[in-house]
């Protein structure tokens, strides 16, 4: 549980580093660590994918539901 | 034998109609002609990758407008009239059999002219023209099937530039790289690899445009 | 479709494989380093979208052979859902590239191969888009859907083999099983590829089922 909950704070930690636009600044940070961040966002990615997925089948059931 | 003769009665009719219009052929050798002598006056010279690279450019350009009108330009009464006497397979046979040679034409011309306006010959020429060849039989395989996709969708040279893109994308790099060994004059034993894609490539793509083009042509 | 074993199935998996992922032990290896494990999420993408894509040849195939309206549907649906893996796919691969090989896009043959193989799918919808009768339309779609899988695997599976790759296993680079795939990893990445098929034919199954409403409702 507690490595799950240092994983999320990893993620928020790299979403921080992207409200900084700073490229070179992401790139030195984001290669840290052995690069695991790179991992995470990716991870992220994907999730975020899932989530546009479900954004979307729920606009199309919305609609559905209207016209019934 | 019955489909024998119905493609050499196809591929008869189909040189006849070029032969009183000229126009498809006229027209496409103009355009062959034209964009290189726009490459000349914007290039002046040109040598190695770039050339071989415009090379392709031109003649994948030239051979999406040729082979397009294969289909695209038929009018329908001119369809209907095909379907009642020939069988699709027989159609298409004869269709990419005519296209291929429209195409060898056009790019042993393109070829030709290409080479003396540029001044550049490649250190082994003889590849050049095998590859040009494989190129130019890719092109017609290709291009017959997608345009008769794009035909029956209804919605001419737009879709035909969209759908045969991707599909002809691989068929260029393996040319280009092709060519590239002839520009080199890279020992011939290296590029079998190159041509046996190419031909297997060739193969796939006859075998699904036999198998597929049936099921397109019947409404 | 409907049982829910295999999506249970998948759901558990993809957790494992998440979960294990970060966690479990990697070799170490110079540039990637944690990296690697980037294996367990960028990789299973391609494999979802290519299943994806034969599920889609597959219904298409049905469809020719007996046009039935569902079957266009299915095909139609699965594209969509492999279209969203492969863009996935490409996202966490120009991220991962950045920071291992220096450039988001790196030049690199799989990258680009990919990048057409998606365009391939593209076009198809454009196709789609651009019929409005919907039996010709099915019709067509499935016709150009059987015609551009062969260039797909051709694309993805032979000709990376052919020319140098960044990618582990193309032109001299050793394949992951040579060195780094040790066991500990592929006890995560075997469970990994399997859990994201089966989350990706899920998402496919949702995509067909509203769809058909949405038809059923309109109709």
């Amino acid at each position: 549980m507690k490595k799950l909950i240092t994983t999320v704070l990893m993620l928020m930690v790299t979403m921080q580093l992207f409200a900084q636009d700073q490229t070179s600044a992401i790139t030195d940070t984001l290669a840290g660590s052995e690069k695991i961040y790179v991992v995470a966002v990716c991870a992220a990615v994907i999730l975020l994918g899932l989530i546009f997925f479900l954004f979307s089948i729920d606009g199309r059931l919305k609609k559905l539901e209207k016209k019934s | 034998m019955q489909l024998i003769k119905e493609v050499k009665y196809l591929i008869g009719k189909e040189m006849l109609l070029e032969w009183r219009s000229k126009y498809a052929l006229n027209g496409v050798v103009l355009y062959v002609v034209s964009t290189v002598f726009v490459c000349f006056l914007s290039f002046v010279s040109l040598k190695g990758v770039t050339w071989n690279a415009l090379f392709w450019i031109i003649m994948l350009f030239a051979s999406i407008n040729a082979v397009s009108k294969s289909f695209l330009q038929e009018s329908k009464g001119r369809q209907l009239y095909i379907y009642t006497i020939a069988s699709p397979l027989a159609l298409i046979i004869s269709k990419t059999i005519y296209n291929i040679f429209l195409m060898l034409l056009l790019t042993l011309i393109a070829l030709g002219f290409y080479t003396l306006v540029f001044d550049y010959v490649p250190e082994d020429m003889g590849l050049y023209l095998v590859a040009t060849i494989l190129g130019s039989l890719s092109f017609s395989t290709i291009f017959t099937m997608i345009s008769a996709i794009a035909s029956k969708a209804g919605n001419g040279g737009m879709l035909m530039a969209i759908l045969s893109f991707p599909v002809i994308i691989p068929v260029i790099t393996v040319l280009i790289k092709l060519s590239k060994n002839a520009i080199d004059g890279l020992d011939r034993s290296v590029s079998l690899d190159e041509i046996g894609i190419l031909l297997i490539i060739n193969v796939l793509v006859a075998v699904f445009t036999l198998m597929l083009f049936p099921y397109l042509w019947r409404d | 479709m409907y049982k829910s074993w295999w999506k249970i199935l998948g759901a558990v998996l993809v957790v494992y494989s998440t979960v294990f992922g970060f966690l479990s032990s990697v070799p170490a290896l110079p540039i990637l380093h944690q990296s690697i494990r980037n294996l367990y999420f960028h990789v299973p993408m391609w494999f979802s979208m290519i299943v994806l894509f034969s599920v889609s040849v597959y219904h298409s195939i049905k469809y020719l052979s007996n046009n039935n309206e569902e079957h266009d549907m299915k095909a139609v649906q699965s594209v969509n859902a492999g279209v969203l893996f492969g863009v996935l796919g490409i996202i966490t691969g120009a991220i991962w590239a950045k920071f291992t090989w220096g450039q988001a896009w790196s030049f690199d043959v799989k990258q680009n191969f990919a990048a057409i193989a998606l365009l391939l799918y593209f076009a198809y919808l454009v196709l789609r888009n651009a019929i409005d009768e919907e039996q010709k339309r099915a019709k067509i779609a499935a016709i150009y859907n059987i015609f551009a899988f062969p260039m797909m695997v051709v694309l993805l599976f032979v000709l990376p083999r052919l020319s140098d790759s960044l990618h582990p296993g193309n032109g001299g680079n050793p394949g992951f099983n040579a060195y780094d795939l040790d066991s500990h990893m592929r006890m995560v990445f075997y469970p990994a590829c399997l859990g994201w098929i089966l989350i990706g034919y899920w998402i496919y199954t949702l995509l067909f089922r509203v769809s058909s409403l949405e038809k059923n409702k309109t109709a």
